[in-house]
């Protein structure tokens, strides 16, 4: 999935600044470089996603956190709102999807 | 209609919807869909690649997706571009799809239906025993030509 966003990203001007396989390496990454767009899945070895995002929220407060994700229970996508995230988008995701949501949370006009 | 039989009939249209949006909304290519079939025999149904979800909460089980590696590399190449995918990255996909098929199913049985993350393998491995109480279906699918089995098995 990271690398899937990776190629879908090309025409948006951003650098990707690292890649987390778990909870705790994306919260290093994030103390250490503050990126301005963050992509997070909720299930993830060694820290769930809801848990990562309030760490995210406690050291970058204005980062922009798009959560992609299997889990497609409503609730899942409102907690995650509520904590801070800007997006939310249920897998299976492609490309469309990837550009329609991201245009929307760096509100890029159509 | 027993209620066995009903159970297994909505739980198997569940997972059925979920593969066949993955791979329609992913790949634009239908997937075919065979018959399910319970499963009554010692032996697994597994080809050369797996992903594994385990899942708890309300509900008890597994789900996995076996398939050979070009059903893998395919994907990989029509998501990522690439044509020569590691094992790694096959292992990857397999998982993907096994956590993506996990989750879509999770909001028909609600935030209780806890998913692990995916366990990944090559080949039949050493170590995989299934509980004796829990009920077995396989789905049979064809996507492009390969062959695949999404396996469930759900107290």
């Amino acid at each position: 999935m990271r690398r899937t966003i990776e190629k879908n990203l090309g025409n948006y001007n951003l650098e990707i600044i690292g890649t987390a396989s778990n909870g705790s390496a994306a919260l290093e990454i994030v103390r250490e470089k503050k990126p301005d767009v963050i992509t997070l899945d909720i299930t993830m070895p060694e820290m769930d996603g809801i848990t990562c995002l309030e760490g995210i929220m406690e050291i970058h407060p204005t980062a922009k956190v798009m959560i992609i994700t299997a889990l497609s229970d409503k609730l899942t996508g409102l907690k995650a709102l509520d904590k801070g995230a800007r997006g939310f988008m249920y897998k299976p995701v492609n490309g469309a999807d990837l550009k329609k949501a991201f245009d929307k949370l760096l509100k890029k006009p159509d | 209609m027993d209620t066995k039989r009903e159970d297994f009939e909505t739980t198997c249209n569940l997972f059925i919807q979920a593969l066949e949006n993955y791979f329609k909304h992913l790949t634009d290519v239908s997937s075919e869909i065979g018959v399910p079939f319970i499963k009554e025999s010692e032996t697994l149904s597994l080809k050369n690649f797996t992903g594994l979800i385990g899942i708890s909460g309300n509900r008890k089980g597994f789900v996995y997706i076996s398939a050979d590696k070009n059903m893998y590399a395919d994907l990989i190449n029509i998501f990522i571009g690439i044509d020569e995918p590691t094992t790694e990255d096959i292992l990857d996909m397999a998982g993907e799809i096994s956590n993506v098929i996990a989750g879509s199913v999770r909001a028909n049985y609600g935030n209780n239906f806890n998913i692990s993350v995916p366990i990944v393998f090559e080949g039949m491995p050493k170590q995989l025993k299934f509980p004796s109480e829990v009920a077995v279906f396989v789905i049979p699918m064809k996507w492009k030509g390969h062959e695949a089995f999404l396996v469930v098995g759900l107290e």
